[in-house]
């Protein structure tokens, strides 16, 4: 059994604005939102810069319930919430209509803010509020928080791919709506910034100290950033049944293990090559049909050097037509999300034909160079886009999205 | 959800031992250890003993010189349960590993060291072992599976997800089989934890439950009539923040099922085996013989009560429910079954 599977609602929140239509219209202006780190102090660090966002006012929850949250959960349940609204899938009092709703979803770190403060209280031997904080660091409770938000329960599944995850989030909904175990999912990650993946990431040196300049020779590593996105994939019949307009299709998914390292790709770019065949296979197009690809492109040595000789490899002669950027340079690294938020920057390309530009580009890597974005591009008359990712654990995943061709 | 799970490999390590026939019959020596919040009052804790000569080719191992305790569970009960796959079907064998607090140990013990030796200390060896699906990369490399693999991360329950997500990866065509995992690993600091939730008690210990670890593992592919052992139908998705909508959850969910099926008992010195007690009261109980208790580890723990079960099913108990209780986030339930032509003489 194969359905076809129509996304119908999306939603975000992200360092460049706290709904997707301001995150957007920021990315094509050209904004990026590299500023100082002050959710935590980094006086040990190299870096001190990040994308934080700015947390959406939750006017429905009262001071005290909004203190209990985790700061991804300010993140996901204002984005979920805007990805039901936009596929006309909330009623009046903001509660999803879909009683029974099925909720795929990408994390790495969950409220991981809460498990430091518990290891501080527990190592200063101040065990006031240790319940309140070890029983809300792990990332089912901030699920259960958008769940009780907004009014749903059901199937859930929480993927943990890394970097990965928000790609693999969405295909992993497209899997259960293609195979008849769902109908309609609500899918995508969030991530909130945290001291302990702060730190992680500098100590392995793979922030940058300057701009993060995805595809330069001389970028010298990624900026971390925070979001929440989610989408509304559901089957082209429910869409219909229920007179939704779907935004597009999701027609290809693919997914591997990458043995090479732990925390580096190999230098073949083998695994990534193989992902994209199989995503774009699945869609049953090729290479050059795809009219932008949202890059992977961290800006770390050891990932740009590796996708870009991918991305050769896979489209070949059509590098030149094809589009490319990584908007990692605009919004930061937002790991569980970034699969999610990159996948609706890939989809408003398709729909509005304007793409991401590659920001802080000024000496772009030479195979792929063609390719690159520059600033007020736009390309009409697009019929896929796709969205790669790669996450530490070789996890790559890739997805396509299609105009929608349902009559 | 209709699974149609046929069960054609598992493996097991819990502080029992490692393998199938400890899980089911040995009982397991609990140990003291101190929480780090509360020096001095250690608590009974139940460990897989690392020593145990199975593990030693796991530790010869380059890639996983490094690698968490969890891993070491994991590629141990994962090896057991791929026992007779070649090496060219682990490539068409999907990889899904279900986690509640993954890998604590590193995380405790990289953030300590940002803590109490500031973020110049902090270790660029620890932090790659702290994400999640790090076990789950090591595993696939050691054991050459390389195609879809996922780190799934819930309550108990992520093993119910984890065994749907298996079924719909093969009705999708992405594998020829899954092998599915759950594990946990222990560390001091989980004790403060427990402690905090009040799931360890000092008065009244039968109400808490004793801290453990390991993992297991089963290796699943689409049912075919010869089949032996099955996963037919999996719930989940009642979700709960309230002892009072986990009552509720647990009433719903057990309505939805044949009221003549027996049940096996999995929750025990928790809150919820009371639960479970009360909302199973009219049914057959699976009996479990003299099945020892191996403590709480979350994904762990539904991997090896889904083995345990799995033992029980015969031909006088040809369909069983398992009930996932979930410690914080929902409740599941799978129907087990053996076909009659199997046991039939």
């Amino acid at each position: 059994m194969s359905r076809n599977v129509v996304i119908t609602g999306m939603g975000a929140v992200t360092p460049l604005g706290e709904d997707f239509p301001d995150s957007w219209n920021a990315l094509i202006a050209g904004r990026d939102a590299a500023s100082p780190l002050a959710l935590f102090d980094t006086a040990g660090c190299r870096c001190h810069h990040a994308a934080s966002a700015a947390l959406p006012p939750l006017s429905d929850f009262s001071a005290k319930a909004t203190r209990r949250l985790a700061r991804a959960s300010r993140l996901a349940i204002p984005a979920a919430r805007e990805a039901l609204a936009s596929a006309g899938l909330l009623d009046a009092g903001g509660r999803s209509t879909l009683r029974d709703l099925t909720f795929s979803v990408a994390t790495t770190a969950g409220g991981m803010t809460f498990g430091e403060t518990f290891l501080r209280g527990v190592l200063a031997r101040d065990r006031a509020h240790l319940l309140s904080q070890v029983s809300r660091y792990l990332p089912q409770q901030q699920i259960l928080d958008v769940q009780q938000a907004l009014g749903f329960a059901g199937h859930s599944v929480i993927i943990a791919n890394a970097c990965a995850s928000g790609a693999n989030a969405i295909g992993h909904a497209a899997d259960l709506i293609s195979t008849g175990a769902a109908d309609c999912v609500l899918a995508g990650g969030f991530e909130a910034l945290t001291e302990l993946v702060f730190v992680g990431f500098d100590c392995l040196q793979a922030t940058s100290t300057d701009r993060c300049r995805p595809f330069d020779l001389n970028r010298s590593g990624l900026l971390l950033g925070e979001a929440a996105a989610f989408l509304v994939l559901e089957s082209g019949e429910h869409a219909q049944r229920r007179g939704a307009a779907p935004i597009c299709q999701l027609t290809g998914y693919g997914h591997t293990t990458d043995f090479f390292h732990l925390t580096q790709p190999g230098p073949d770019g083998a695994a990534l090559i193989e992902v994209m065949r199989a995503a774009a296979t699945q869609a049953g197009i090729a290479p050059a049909q795809i009219g932008y690809l949202n890059a992977h492109g961290t800006a770390t040595p050891a990932n740009d050097g590796v996708e870009a000789k991918a991305h050769l490899a896979f489209f070949g002669d059509a590098i030149g037509s094809t589009r490319i950027s990584s908007t990692k340079a605009a919004i930061g690294h937002t790991l569980g999300a970034a699969g999610a938020v990159e996948a609706l920057f890939a989809i408003e390309a398709l729909r509005t034909g304007r793409l991401p530009p590659q920001l802080n580009l000024e000496t772009p890597i030479p195979e792929i160079a063609p390719a690159l974005v520059g600033g007020k591009e736009s390309s009409r008359g697009m019929e896929h886009v796709m969205s790669v990712n790669l996450g530490f654990g070789g996890s790559n995943a890739a997805l396509v999205f299609s105009r929608d061709s349902s009559p | 959800m209709k699974l149609d799970l046929a069960v054609i490999g598992r493996g097991a390590v819990s502080p029992a031992g490692v393998g199938i026939d400890a899980l089911l019959h040995r009982e397991p020596t609990p140990v003291e250890v101190d929480a780090p919040g509360e020096p001095g009052r250690p608590w009974p804790v139940l460990r897989v003993d690392l020593n145990d000569p199975a593990f030693a080719r796991w530790q010869r191992e380059p890639r996983l010189r490094r690698a968490s305790s969890m891993t070491f569970f994991l590629v141990e009960a994962a090896e057991q349960a791929l026992a007779g796959v070649s090496p060219a079907d682990r490539a068409e064998t999907g990889l899904i590993v279900a986690f509640s607090a993954g890998c604590v140990g590193y995380s405790r013990r990289f953030f300590e060291d940002i803590v109490t030796r500031g973020q110049r200390s902090a270790s660029p060896a620890l932090f790659p072992e702290t994400v999640f699906n790090s076990p789950v990369s090591h595993i696939a490399s050691v054991l050459g599976l390389n195609g879809a693999a996922y780190a799934l991360v819930g309550d108990e329950t992520a093993w119910v997800a984890a065994l749907r997500t298996a079924s719909v990866w093969l009705r999708r065509g992405r594998v020829a089989r899954v092998l599915v995992l759950g594990a946990e690993e222990f560390d001091p600091l989980v004790l403060d934890a427990y402690r905090s939730a009040r799931w360890l008690r000092r008065q009244n210990p039968a109400n808490g439950f004793l801290a453990s670890e390991g993992a297991a593992g089963i290796l699943v592919r689409t049912a075919v009539p010869e089949d032996a052992q099955i996963i037919a139908t999996a719930r989940d998705g009642l979700i709960y923040r309230t002892k009072k909508e986990a009552s509720a959850a647990a009433e719903r969910l057990l309505a939805e099922c044949d009221p003549a099926l027996p049940c096996y008992r999995s929750a025990r010195r928790n809150w919820l085996g009371a639960l479970e007690e009360k909302t199973t009261e009219n049914r057959t109980v699976v009996p479990l013989g003299n099945q020892p208790y191996l403590g709480e580890a979350f994904t762990a723990s539904a991997a090896w009560h889904t083995l345990r079960a799995l033992a029980c099913l015969d031909h006088q108990l040809p369909r069983i429910l398992l009930p996932v209780w979930g410690l914080n986030h929902q409740l599941g339930l799978f129907e087990l079954e053996t076909p009659k032509t199997q046991s039939d003489p």
